[in-house]
């Protein structure tokens, strides 16, 4: 292939994938876009841009304290999920004790079973506790994931125990060396469950539906269920606040997966080749 | 004070097979010893037992007159340096040889000037900030070793430290381990499969095979008064030849036993000579150097001998006469293989 036809290729790749991306992301800026124009504007078919939309979203309907509220459930949830994911995972790449092997089989076997099953004995459960309608209610069911247990238990299983052993002969314990040998060397897969929980958390719809009724504990999917039901417009929904109100959801995530996409990518394709 | 004391240690791993079988071992204070033996003998398994990485259930270790077989690896002040290092990928040179002090709250200072001594006596200081990725193979085994170093201790266990470098490096980190024993007087237990690393590095030299510690012993005794067949062949390069007395031609000494003479103890005649020797025809001519190893026929099988480069050298094909002296010869039991 002579230069000019390899640029050439370049180019009709970096086309294709352009436009790929267009027809992905299209979507997601129509919705951006709408959420900046009034409801006469996009039900008349014209063009008038506006803020109003947030300021009614945040202001008329609570959609700031939603956000925050899905803030605090979602990083909570993440940071212990991971927390408690990556200590199961050390001790089932590492340790063997009594039990061990069935324990790890009764979470894999938890990734057969479907999510709603669980609503009804987490309902239960959580009531019996005097939990609904708190964060904690909110929280609780969600910090445990049998997935990022098994994903980084045969991460950490690919990783050299001479390393283990290594930092025992240097004065480590079982902590110090889970803290600072194993995890950061598993950072990228931490970072891929990490995302992947809190994108879970943060989409999550039926179980804070089931677990909270005061308004002020709903979290943004909750909201944004609601606003259908509730925004003006005698049987016409007011789009351009849905979309608003979208915009406010989607956006921490986009700016996460950002963040840490790199880690992301990465954590998926190593999984994928180890 | 670091001495090291093993009892009739025996182990098993779960539904497999027994790997040692009452292995006993007194490494005193400031000792080189090596563990020499080939692939699955146990001798990793042994130094595993001495570092606490495997739990000893049968038998006991003792380390500075204490019992150990209870301690965890990190309570028994011990350092160890890896066959592929185990050098911790996310850290920097410096922090890897000052890691242990830092498990050991060693104050930031004291162990970055520590770490930065050590880094210099091995050379590293160029690469302090590097992390091991970007190290050659000699680099990291430094590093491991600088890690060792760092450390507060007079007890190393080394295991196939130099088996992933190429010969000429291996061949100065030789050197450099015994220029560190030497310096820091430490105790030091090095595993390893290279009879020539073995032979060349110990005060003394533990033979092992199948789990069974076949002989202890300073290097010159081992070489010159194997404690079996086995040890005899296993120390010496090329490497004993073996025949039975009956088939020795002129053999004046003892009858019905194994035979082993040691190729350097051969002197090669072109002539049938006075003296008892063995009639043989060349094969194939090494060089190793300043000498040649002869590789031969004889009616009792192949053998080897040594000459010197500059002697006159028959030609493969040719017909000579391996001269030996009765009193240099190894003579082992035809069953057991043990000396006699």
């Amino acid at each position: 292939m002579t230069p000019e036809t390899s640029a050439r290729a370049l180019w009709i790749i970096n086309g294709l994938t352009l436009l790929v991306a267009a027809i992905f992301l299209s979507p997601v800026l129509y919705s951006i876009w709408m959420s900046f124009q009034t409801s006469d504007a996009y039900y008349s078919g014209g063009v008038d841009f506006t803020l109003r939309n947030y300021d009614v979203a945040v202001g008329q309907y609570n959609f700031a304290r939603y956000l925050l509220n899905s803030v605090i459930v979602s990083g909570i949830v993440t940071l212990l999920g991971i927390s408690f994911a990556t200590m199961a995972a050390f001790a089932f790449a590492r340790f063997e004790f009594r039990g061990g092997n069935l324990m790890f089989g009764a979470v894999v076997a938890t990734l057969m079973i479907p999510s709603h099953i669980t609503l009804i004995p987490n309902y239960l459960t959580l009531a019996r506790a005097g939990m609904l309608d708190s964060y904690a209610g909110l929280i609780l069911p969600a910090i445990s994931s049998g997935f990022a247990a098994f994903f980084l238990r045969q991460y950490i299983r690919g990783i050299p125990r001479a390393l283990d052993e290594a930092a025992y002969m240097d004065g480590a314990t079982p902590l110090k060396v889970l803290w600072r040998v194993i995890v950061p060397i598993s950072k990228p897969a931490i970072f891929s469950m990490a995302l992947q929980l809190f994108i879970a958390e943060w989409n999550n719809y039926i179980w804070p539906l089931v677990a909270i009724s005061e308004s002020d504990l709903y979290t943004l999917q909750i909201g944004l269920a609601r606003l259908y039901r509730v925004n003006p417009g005698e049987d016409v929904i007011d789009w351009p606040l849905v979309m608003a109100a979208s915009t406010i959801t989607i956006l921490p995530v986009l700016l996460g997966f950002v963040l840490v996409e790199r880690h992301l990518v990465r954590g998926i394709t190593m999984g994928a080749v180890k | 004070m670091s001495s090291i004391t093993l009892r009739d240690i025996r182990k098993s791993y779960a539904n497999g097979p027994r790997v040692l079988h009452g292995v006993d071992l007194d490494i005193g204070d400031g000792e080189f010893v090596v563990i020499v033996g080939p692939s699955g003998c146990g001798k990793s398994t042994l130094l595993r037992l001495i570092a606490g990485l495997e739990r000893c259930e049968e038998g006991e270790i003792v380390i500075d007159g204490r019992r150990a077989n209870e301690l965890p690896p990190q309570d028994r002040n011990i350092a160890m340096i890896f066959q592929n290092y185990a050098l911790y990928p996310h850290m920097s040179v410096l922090e890897n040889i000052a890691f242990g002090l830092e498990l050991r709250k060693v104050p930031r200072k004291t162990r970055e000037a520590r770490a930065r001594e050590v880094a210099e006596t091995l050379q590293l200081t160029p690469y302090l900030d590097r992390k091991p990725g970007a190290l050659s193979g000699g680099q990291r085994q430094r590093v491991a070793m600088g890690r060792a170093m760092a450390r507060d201790t007079s007890t190393f266990l080394m295991d196939e430290p130099l088996s992933n470098l190429d010969n000429a490096l291996r061949n100065a980190m030789r050197t450099e381990i015994k220029t560190i024993h030497q310096r820091l007087g430490a105790t030091i237990v090095f595993v390893t499969h290279d009879q020539t690393e073995a032979l060349s590095l110990a005060d003394r030299i533990a033979v092992m095979k199948d789990g069974y510690l076949q002989q202890f012993d300073t290097p010159a005794a081992i070489y010159d008064r194997p404690a079996n067949r086995f040890v005899a062949s296993f120390l010496g390069t090329p490497k004993m030849n073996f025949v039975t007395s009956d088939a020795v031609t002129g053999w004046t000494g003892r009858r019905g036993v194994e035979v082993g003479l040691r190729p350097d103890t051969l002197r090669l005649h072109r002539k049938k000579p006075g003296a008892a020797s063995i009639e043989a025809r060349l094969t194939l001519t090494e060089m190793t150097g300043s000498e040649v190893v002869l590789h031969c026929q004889t009616q009792s099988g192949a053998m080897s001998a040594i000459a010197h480069r500059r002697q006159d050298l028959p030609a493969p094909g040719e017909r000579i006469w391996l001269e030996y002296d009765v009193a240099a010869a190894h003579l082992f039991d035809m069953h057991s293989g043990a000396r006699v």
